[in-house]
């Protein structure tokens, strides 16, 4: 669709400059008195010591959904390593010890130096098992090394930063709906 | 030799050479203009402006006097980098350059008048000594020479840096000083013609004795600030360094502390020609309402009530310290104890301030009974009382002053820049015709209605 933005020439008052000058200097006072005298009100924050909101559908650092009992929600299927364009994530398969599921993942290391965070893996995963809405967006390290992020790192999250009624962070444990859940799962793995 | 000692007082010798201090104001003004400037800045913008620099105090923990320390930072960095001169540039004049508009902000203000010529008695001898450094009979066309002399600065910078864009700055710099000389010179003409002298301290008495001069010529007024806006070479009218077409202009191939000595001639700049619109258009030293006589005849209550307005000012600023407090404790800020261990301090100077002032103010009031001396059927006070109304002058004349510094930061962050040929026909097309127009009405009128010769 065409928008057309329909310019109106100026009125001679408008050319003579001089009075649109004072009006913009009048909202320039404005914006000045506001920063003076209601400083807290600054859209900007100071950035190391007041973090900004980041919404929870933007795409932070990933994290692994966890089973009532613990254990990665993730079977090993590959297709968020098949999805992913920038080929930053490798996963290593194994034999579930639980009989209900077939596999499960060893070893899950996710680059993030590598990662373009498009969330690929987001939408390619079956079982609801990746997410990048941890909020965290800067994490730094030392050396390259450290930014490959292993498994014990993405399933290191705690239930009671995500909101109540996100059912599947709340089933994890230390989370609020753990017990019930447990109770469904029926079966103890060890 | 000594008739010429002799034939002034002690007093008159001492006070003349202390008069050379206030060559450095328009240099401390840079203080103020900077952290008003850069906060100022991004204040309009909606941003904090640079705010994060800070010194160390023992138990108060990091100090940030809201941005004021940027200023330190600034020299520092300027002072510590290297200075660095490219390749076949003329080495005398490109050394020399920088200099120039610094050391004219040294010489210029010597005919500004700080405060009213004192008049007091030092023992049997009745003292006179005025408020500038050289009382001239030409003072502001003095003035107006000095500051259009800043321009060679520029020029030279521009020739010895043998490069096209500092070539190109220094052209558009000396062509627009030139034009708007003249319009800054014929827009303060109806003002002279009214006040019939050229002599600052004349203009002001003028000004005390009849109406401000922003009444008396109010558009004599405005293009007399746009041209002073245009001299000093500042936005709007900065073309001469206009960053989309000569990458910085004159000042290009400088560094470090040649830069920082530019940067500060143009600051210093805006504080003599503040100061100057104040004198010439706001009243200057003379303080609104209250005559010369009243305030020496009443001394005690003036000083009571400028510890007052100092206490009021202390408590407007304690109240914000107060609110940032409440609302630092209630917000999501990691740092909070360290600001609030900072807010103590000021918390702290405040609360010690105000009694003080308070004190001082009640003592005034109490105890400085004036007892003068007619002379010539005019009452003459003492030493004492002299410095008092000078002190009251000072501080009457600053604050207009840097009321007009931030109109200087005000505009610049307002308007776009203009083009370099709206710039020349803004000023030989629009103000020097309003100008002559203005002077040519007040010719008239000032012969009509004041009867003059």
């Amino acid at each position: 669709m065409v928008r057309q933005i329909k310019q109106t020439p100026m009125n001679w008052v408008e050319r003579l400059y001089i009075f649109e000058a004072f009006r913009g200097l009048f909202t320039t006072l404005k914006h000045f008195l506001r920063g003076l005298f209601r400083y807290e009100t600054l859209p900007t924050v100071p950035y190391p010591e007041i973090k900004p909101e980041i919404p929870r559908d933007y795409r932070a650092k990933h994290r692994l959904m966890l089973r009532p009992d613990g254990t990665p929600r993730c079977v090993a299927c590959f297709m968020c390593a098949t999805a992913c364009p920038a080929h930053c994530i490798y996963i290593e398969a194994a034999p579930s010890v639980d009989g209900r599921i077939e596999k499960r993942a060893v070893r899950f290391d996710i680059d993030h130096l590598v990662c373009v965070f498009c969330g690929l893996c987001v939408e390619a995963c079956p079982v609801d098992a990746i997410r990048m809405d941890t909020q965290d967006t800067s994490y730094v390290h030392r050396n390259r090394e450290d930014f490959i992020t292993p498994m014990y790192d993405l399933t290191a999250w705690d239930p009671k930063q995500y909101p109540q009624n996100d059912t599947q962070s709340q089933v994890a444990p230390g989370g609020s709906k753990n017990q019930q859940a447990l109770e469904a799962w029926g079966l103890k793995v060890h | 030799m000594m008739e010429i000692i002799n034939s002034k007082h002690w007093i008159e010798w001492l006070l003349i050479v202390a008069k050379f201090a206030f060559a450095f104001v328009p240099v401390l003004f840079i203080l103020l203009l900077i952290p008003m400037e850069r906060r100022g800045a991004g204040f309009i913008q909606d941003r904090q402006g640079p705010n994060r620099s800070y010194f160390w105090l023992p138990y108060f923990g990091r100090i940030r006097l809201f941005g004021w320390v940027q200023n330190a930072c600034d020299g520092l960095k300027l002072f510590t980098k290297e200075i660095y001169a490219p390749n076949g540039v003329n080495k005398i004049l490109f050394a020399l350059a920088p200099a120039i508009p610094f050391v004219i902000v040294l010489i210029s203000p010597c005919v500004i008048p700080w405060f009213a010529p004192m008049v007091f008695t030092m023992g049997d001898q009745v003292v006179r000594v005025s408020g500038n450094t050289v009382d001239s009979e030409v003072g502001i066309l003095l003035l107006f020479g000095l500051s259009s002399l800043s321009a060679y600065g520029a020029v030279l910078a521009g020739w010895a840096s043998k490069s096209k864009y500092s070539l190109l700055g220094g052209l558009r710099t000396s062509a627009m000083t030139i034009s708007y000389e003249v319009c800054l010179g014929l827009s303060i003409m109806g003002m002279l013609l009214m006040v019939g002298s050229f002599r600052i301290d004349d203009i002001i008495a003028w000004q005390e004795a009849h109406v401000w001069g922003i009444v008396a010529q109010p558009i004599a007024f405005f293009c007399f600030l746009i041209s002073m806006i245009a001299e000093t070479g500042r936005a709007p009218f900065d073309v001469a360094e206009g960053e989309p077409e000569l990458v910085a202009g004159f000042h290009t191939e400088y560094g470090a502390m040649q830069f920082g000595l530019f940067y500060m001639g143009e600051y210093s700049h805006i504080g003599i020609n503040s100061i100057l619109v104040a004198c010439l258009f706001l009243g200057g030293y003379s303080v609104p309402f209250f005559s010369q006589t009243t305030i020496q005849a009443n001394m005690g209550y003036s000083l009571a009530v400028l510890c007052g307005v100092f206490i009021l000012l202390i408590l407007t600023f304690l109240h914000m310290i107060y609110r940032y407090s409440r609302w630092y404790k209630t917000s999501a800020a990691t740092n909070k104890t360290v600001i609030l261990r900072e807010y103590s301090l000021y918390k702290l100077l405040g609360w010690v301030a105000i009694p003080a002032l308070a004190i001082i103010g009640v003592a005034s009031a109490l105890f400085i009974h004036p007892e003068f001396t007619l002379v010539d059927g005019k009452a003459v006070y003492g030493l004492g009382i002299a410095f008092g109304t000078a002190l009251i002058q000072i501080l009457v004349l600053l604050v207009k002053a840097c009321f007009f510094c931030f109109v200087w930061i005000w505009v610049r962050w307002t308007l776009p820049r203009f083009r370099y040929d709206h710039v020349m026909n803004l000023g030989w097309k629009v103000i020097l015709n309003i100008a002559l127009v203005n002077l040519v009405i007040t010719a008239v009128v000032a012969k009509l209605v004041l009867g003059g010769n």
